[in-house]
């Protein structure tokens, strides 16, 4: 009887071991104006590579088992798939009107938002086919996904809303009036509370999920800062907000909003991603075409490497 | 016959009731001027782009229109907000002061007087001549010999949002987005978006609101509010043989909105 459960266990593993892929320890950012995706050595913190892809690229997104690096080519309106090991693409598919940023699902799936259409659309990378259309509001732009796979938020910039989808059935079960132009948003580890951003208004916003409320709202800085990217520390503690015009990331205190520091980057910052363990910041900065690197112990910048034209996105194959 | 009746009186109580509970969540905005303009399809825009808000939010927004001739015909009680698209000052200062309950919108008129007049329930969305002139100031600072001109919007304005909005617009009225369309469009989209924020149709909590706490996204990059004169502070776009050169302000002559315009009231008008 003892045997049984060990034996599962050990077959998870091995199977667990099996799906993912190893790791590469590449940083993959994605610059819209250069058709280029620049690939980083996260240990030198250096360019080792620089692929061609489609047209204009900017949401960049793994899928679960580290597999598949995802890229819109927006003007192509599809997106593009790399191979993360070899750095080839492998194939492309349909993306809808103009696809801009993206989220992946646990289960595998893209939710993308489709600007021009008013909606969001569900997708399954390895078929290319649309599983799902969720009308939202107007001009959708941010995607986030908790970490169960249980909500997913997307952010509408002309209705001012997040809309909480209720992954199961994709239907929308709360809409959220926030600030002016809301571009990104972010769950809580457990994914009962979430957090945006409002691009024109400058804020940041703490929502209840559950109940769809707002329980918090802050000013992001001074009247430069037009935030875009959040993310949440590890410990939950701290978040990260891309400053936009401010040319810095913005640190603020998670629980009450307050604005802890500022760390200068290069210009008009928008896209952030963090390691896995949480110690590292990778941040676009668009118009100084560059990417700075932050350590979060001292919450100080210490790199900056050159990419492409006006880079976009970022995500870590960490 | 008595089942018949009851049922009916029934019906009628039901009615009512879901007539009063309805009520609360409505708008009802009145546009006054001609309807063959570009101004009421702004205004239309905006409806349509506030009942898509309505629809996630359980609020319903109602546009009706009437010419300044038939004004007098209309029980303008129902409204909260009114919409002037109409050429002649003195005509606007008269309407605006029938009509002092309930927030007007200027979306067409540029005189610099009525901003100095400050009518306290009157807001301009369309820029004023002194804005406009500025704007072309500036960038003659830089450029002594253009002949740029200075707008409020261009169809051919891409950044920021500027593109997703000329092309609903295009799509749904088949017409490019000129300056009074986007004056009226952001008329509707900026009240019916605040009256959501307050969940109430108030005028008198609207005006505060819309006096104290606005941040506007009219789809120019710059949030934006209101003057003490009621001017809607906004970027403004410098056009040169159908172009757009720059916006305004003009940068490295300014970076704030108030540099173009009048900020002030003439006289301070508590009324």
């Amino acid at each position: 009887m003892k045997i049984f459960p060990a034996i599962s266990a050990t077959l998870l593993f091995l199977s667990m071991s099996n799906v993912f892929a190893d790791v590469t320890g590449r940083v993959f950012v994605t610059n819209e104006r250069s058709n280029t995706v620049s690939v980083i050595n996260i240990d030198t913190l250096e360019v080792e590579s620089t692929i061609n892809v489609g047209e204009r690229p900017r949401g960049i997104g793994i899928s679960p088992d580290g597999n598949e690096i995802y890229v819109t080519a927006s003007e192509e309106n599809k997106i593009i798939v790399i191979d993360p090991e070899s750095l080839e693409i492998i194939r492309s598919f349909s993306a809808g009107s103009d696809p801009e940023t993206f989220a992946v699902h646990p289960n595998g799936n893209i939710y993308i938002s489709n600007e021009d259409d008013g909606k969001t659309t569900v997708i399954n990378p390895k078929t290319g086919e649309k599983v799902a259309e969720i009308r939202v509001g107007l001009e959708p732009e941010g995607v986030a996904i908790s970490s169960s796979g249980e909500y997913i938020i997307v952010t509408s910039e002309s209705t001012n809303m997040l809309h909480i989808i209720r992954a199961a059935d994709n239907t929308i079960e709360n809409n959220i009036l926030v600030g002016a132009r809301p571009r990104a948003a972010i769950f809580n580890q457990v994914g009962n509370i979430a957090f945006a951003t409002a691009e024109i208004s400058g804020e940041v916003i703490k929502v209840n999920v559950e109940s769809g409320k707002i329980i918090k709202q802050a000013s992001s800085g001074d009247s430069n800062s037009k935030p875009k990217d959040i993310l949440l520390s590890k410990d939950e503690s701290t978040l990260y907000v891309a400053g936009g015009r401010a040319n810095s990331v913005i640190v603020m205190d998670a629980d009450t909003l307050e604005i802890i520091k500022k760390v200068p980057v290069g210009k008009r910052v928008w896209g952030l991603a963090m390691t896995k363990d949480g110690n590292m910041i990778f941040t676009t900065d668009g118009v100084s075409g560059t990417v700075s690197v932050i350590d979060t112990q001292t919450n100080e910048k210490i790199k900056t490497i050159d990419v492409g034209e006006f880079p976009w996105g970022v995500a870590i194959h960490d | 016959m008595i089942i018949n009746k009851l049922l009916k009186i029934f019906a009628l109580i039901l009615g009512l009731q879901m007539h009063s509970i309805s009520w609360a969540n409505e708008m009802n905005l009145l546009f006054i001027g001609a309807v063959n303009t570009s101004s009421f399809l702004g205004a239309k825009q905006g409806l349509t782009e506030a009942e898509l808000m309505g629809e996630f939010l359980g609020l319903h927004y109602n546009l009706d229109n009437v010419s300044i001739n038939d004004l007098n015909n209309i029980d303008a009680s129902k409204y909260t907000v009114a919409l002037l698209a109409i050429n002649d000052p003195i005509t606007f200062t008269n309407v605006a002061k029938t009509l002092k309950q309930i927030i007007i919108f200027n979306t067409a008129l540029t005189n610099d007087s009525l901003r100095e007049n400050c009518i306290n329930n009157v807001f301009h969305t369309i820029p004023s001549e002194k804005m406009l002139q500025d704007a072309e100031q500036q960038y003659r600072q830089k450029y002594p010999e253009s002949i740029a001109i200075a707008q409020a919007w261009h169809h051919d304005f891409v950044k920021f949002a500027a593109r997703d909005l000329n092309k609903r617009y295009k799509a749904s009225t088949g017409k490019n987005m000129d300056d009074a369309a986007w004056a009226a469009w952001a008329a509707v989209k900026l009240v019916t978006d605040s009256t959501a924020r307050l969940n109430s149709t108030d005028p008198k909590k609207l005006l505060d609101y819309l006096k104290t706490s606005l941040l506007f996204d009219g789809q120019k990059g710059s949030d934006m509010n209101f003057r003490e004169t009621g001017q809607l502070r906004q970027p403004l776009l410098l056009i040169e043989d159908s172009k757009i050169v720059t916006e305004a302000p003009v940068r490295g002559v300014s970076n704030s909105l108030d540099s173009m315009g009048i900020l002030s009231c003439k006289t301070k008008n508590a009324q």
